[in-house]
């Protein structure tokens, strides 16, 4: 298998993480040409996550924006709301395969996270998911859902407690316990093969958009724009499409706050080359490697890196990218759920944010096909502060009113 | 002649076993960290371990991850660090080794990282993320034979017969085995089955043997003698300058006294 992406890609893991890598490019090897793999990967797909997710004609933004038809590939309405569920019953199924016992993942935005554990409440696997402690406070609900679902969530201290130091510690746990564990890692980045079984996983988005869009257009689409943390989103809906010169790609950073260094996680804004997290790729970094510290209003687009595919596809110029601000993303966000009913993850809002500022300049016979990579149940407490929602946070001191009385009230001898 | 093969020699007329101290470069200040250098030197080391702080140091514990953002904080930017080891390798009888992540080596350029470190007197580096897999795009090996320097492979109980194989083939120096699987950091025991680890790691090196990774104390050195030729201790150092800044004592006093035990 091919571990490498022009330059970049690769597989700089220390010493004691290659048998497990090379193990499961081996199994993936096999599974890749097992039918029964690929039967019971589909079976899950549409039995359990819901596929195929709706390609939907966006009426109304389309004839407010007066440009380009757009639809919306809506990955939201996928089992765990978002399009992690696909790469992690993929994996799950690799893992069972290799004997593993254990999952154990890095989450940013949560979502990853949830589809890690639940794909380990319904395998049976024992499971820990690292987030860093930013993204707990700023997650919160998606941490209440994977301890429902039996995951051990551990909150990252060190660094920027986000999405990279996330990585970081789960690379150790996976280190210290690597005979019975798989790191189920969660996008299209890392060290060799998980850049490329990713892809592969998600590459059914693109498929079915092809197919979906076929029938509703006879034809595919001119534009394709997903929004881009470590790629697996844009990958997953690009991949079908990278060989048909006539579908632009566009991918969509995350502005941030603004262009000055720290204030974004755009890494095409300031990176470069560089190794970190076992994958060679543009990274954002100090003159020493280092890597700087990113913001983004949303945790799923928080990190440092991004894909060594997509740099690559980058590079030669088939994917171009664009960055847009934490403004414009809520902004956006508001748009599509007052015009069109979807309520979008403030990461997939960045695509979207995009898509406003493309299809007005375009004819009216363009199409422009957008992922939607999740719902945005998740960022209620992001949302609302970005709002300033007064009666979300009356609401909210109410209830941390009333729970303190339940408290009181609880006979202490009982509690457990 | 590398400095290290002389220094190993030298262990070997003597029949006894090496130590290896670590340090992180510019830890707890830039100062402090040159005098703790000097004073691992003097206490009896044969060889220092000079680690170049990272923000993302991957097969790091909590000790030495903490040591590095300290540092960082304090200033040990690369500049700052190469500064430090050409006081120290002025200074120090014994050979310096540095310790980094590839980044910094790539972010620095690979081949003017090794010809710096070869004029600052550098013995031999040892880089836990780029395994030899990686030579034909990085070149990494081939500078480091360039500059004779002493590229140490870091193998551990993970690696398989193939690894073993394909990393004996590149070693220099000595092979630094991790004694267990895990990350940096001190245990009050070393893994039970360290001993059936090094004698098959002997069937592929016929270089000698250093270990690391949770050694704390005179009783594990000595359960290495014969077993192994070199005895890395890294986190048990710092665990110590931190216990002595938390009592407010003199950590300097501390490590030498700490150094000393750990050897007689
Ligand atoms: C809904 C959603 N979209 C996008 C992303 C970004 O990741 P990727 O670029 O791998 O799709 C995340 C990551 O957390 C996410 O939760």
């Amino acid at each position: 298998m091919k571990g490498r992406f022009g330059i970049y890609g690769g597989r700089y893991a220390p010493e004691m993480l290659i048998p497990a890598l090379e193990e499961l490019e081996e199994t993936y090897i096999h599974a890749k040409k097992d039918k029964r793999f690929q039967k019971e990967f589909l079976s899950l797909l549409y039995g359990f996550s819901g596929r195929p997710t709706p390609l939907t004609f966006a009426k109304n933004l389309t004839v407010m924006l007066g440009g380009a038809k757009i639809y919306f590939k809506n990955e939201g309405l996928n089992i765990t709301g978002a399009h992690k569920i696909t790469h992690c019953l993929g994996q799950a199924l690799l893992a069972k395969r290799m004997g593993k016992k254990r999952l154990i993942a890095e989450t940013g935005a949560g979502q990853h996270g949830v589809a890690t554990a639940t794909v380990s409440a319904k395998f049976g696997f024992e499971c820990t998911v690292y987030m860093g402690e930013v993204d707990v406070a700023r997650q919160r609900s998606n941490v209440f859902w994977m301890q429902q679902l039996g995951a051990k969530v551990i909150p990252v201290s060190f660094g920027s407690r986000t999405l990279k130091d996330a990585v970081n510690a789960a690379l150790k746990d996976w280190i210290t316990n690597v005979k019975d564990t798989h790191y189920l890692l969660g996008s299209t980045l890392g060290p060799h093969p998980f850049p490329t079984i990713n892809r592969d996983f998600q590459s059914i988005v693109g498929r079915e958009v092809a197919s979906q869009l076929n029938k509703m257009e006879g034809r595919d689409p001119d534009y394709i724009i997903a929004c881009v943390g470590g790629g697996s989103n844009a990958m997953g809906i690009f991949s079908h499409f990278i060989k048909k010169k006539g579908v632009a790609l566009i991918g969509v950073e995350a502005g941030g706050k603004g262009k000055r260094f720290g204030m974004h996680a755009a890494r095409f804004n300031g990176g470069r080359v560089g190794i970190i997290e076992g994958y060679k790729s543009i990274f954002l970094q100090d003159k020493d490697g280092n890597v700087a510290p990113t913001h983004s209003i949303s945790a799923g687009l928080d990190y440092p890196g991004i894909g060594p595919e997509v740099a690559y596809l980058k590079d030669k110029q088939r994917i171009t990218f664009v960055s847009v601000t934490d403004r414009e993303v809520v902004d956006a966000f508001r748009l599509l759920s007052r015009n069109e009913g979807i309520i979008p993850a403030l990461e997939s809002a960045h695509a979207v944010a995009h898509v406003i500022k493309l299809a007005p300049i375009l004819a009216k016979d363009k199409i422009i096909v957008v992922n939607i990579s999740g719902r945005g149940d998740k960022d209620i407490f992001t949302i609302a502060d970005a709002l300033k929602d007064k009666e979300w946070n009356e609401f909210l001191e109410n209830k941390v009113k009333e729970n303190k009385k339940h408290e009181q009230n609880r006979p202490k001898n009982k509690r457990t | 002649m590398n400095k290290i093969d002389q220094k190993i020699n030298g262990l070997k007329k003597c029949n006894r076993i090496g130590l290896m101290t670590h340090l992180v470069l510019g830890y707890p200040n830039p100062m402090d960290s040159l005098k703790l250098a000097k004073i691992l030197i003097d206490a009896g080391s044969d060889f220092v371990e000079l680690q170049i702080p990272f923000s993302d140091p991957i097969a790091d514990g909590p000790t030495i991850m903490h040591a590095s953002e300290v540092a960082l904080r304090n200033g040990a930017t690369v500049t700052k660090c190469l500064e430090l080891l050409q006081k120290i390798t002025v200074y120090s009888p014994i050979p310096v080794l540095v310790m980094c992540y590839y980044n910094t080596v790539f972010s620095f350029g690979v081949e003017e990282f090794c010809h710096r470190m070869k004029s600052l007197n550098i013995s031999g580096l040892i880089v836990p993320d780029i395994p030899v897999d990686e030579e034909k795009n990085e070149k990494f090996v081939h500078f480091c034979l360039k500059y004779d320097l002493y590229l140490i492979r870091v193998i551990s109980p993970a690696s398989s017969k193939q690894r073993l194989t394909l990393n004996a083939k590149r070693a220099k120096g000595f092979v630094y085995c991790i004694s267990r699987f895990g990350v940096t950091g001190t245990k009050s025991t070393l893994d039970p089955t360290l001993q059936n680890y090094l004698s098959n790691v002997k069937k592929y090196f016929s270089i000698p043997i250093a270990v690391g990774f949770g050694i704390s104390k005179k009783e594990h050195i000595d359960s290495l003698q014969n077993k192994a030729d070199i005895a890395i201790v890294g986190s048990a150092i710092i665990d110590q300058i931190e216990k002595s800044r938390n009592y407010r004592q003199n950590y300097l006093d501390t490590v030498k006294k700490f150094i000393i035990n750990i050897k007689h």
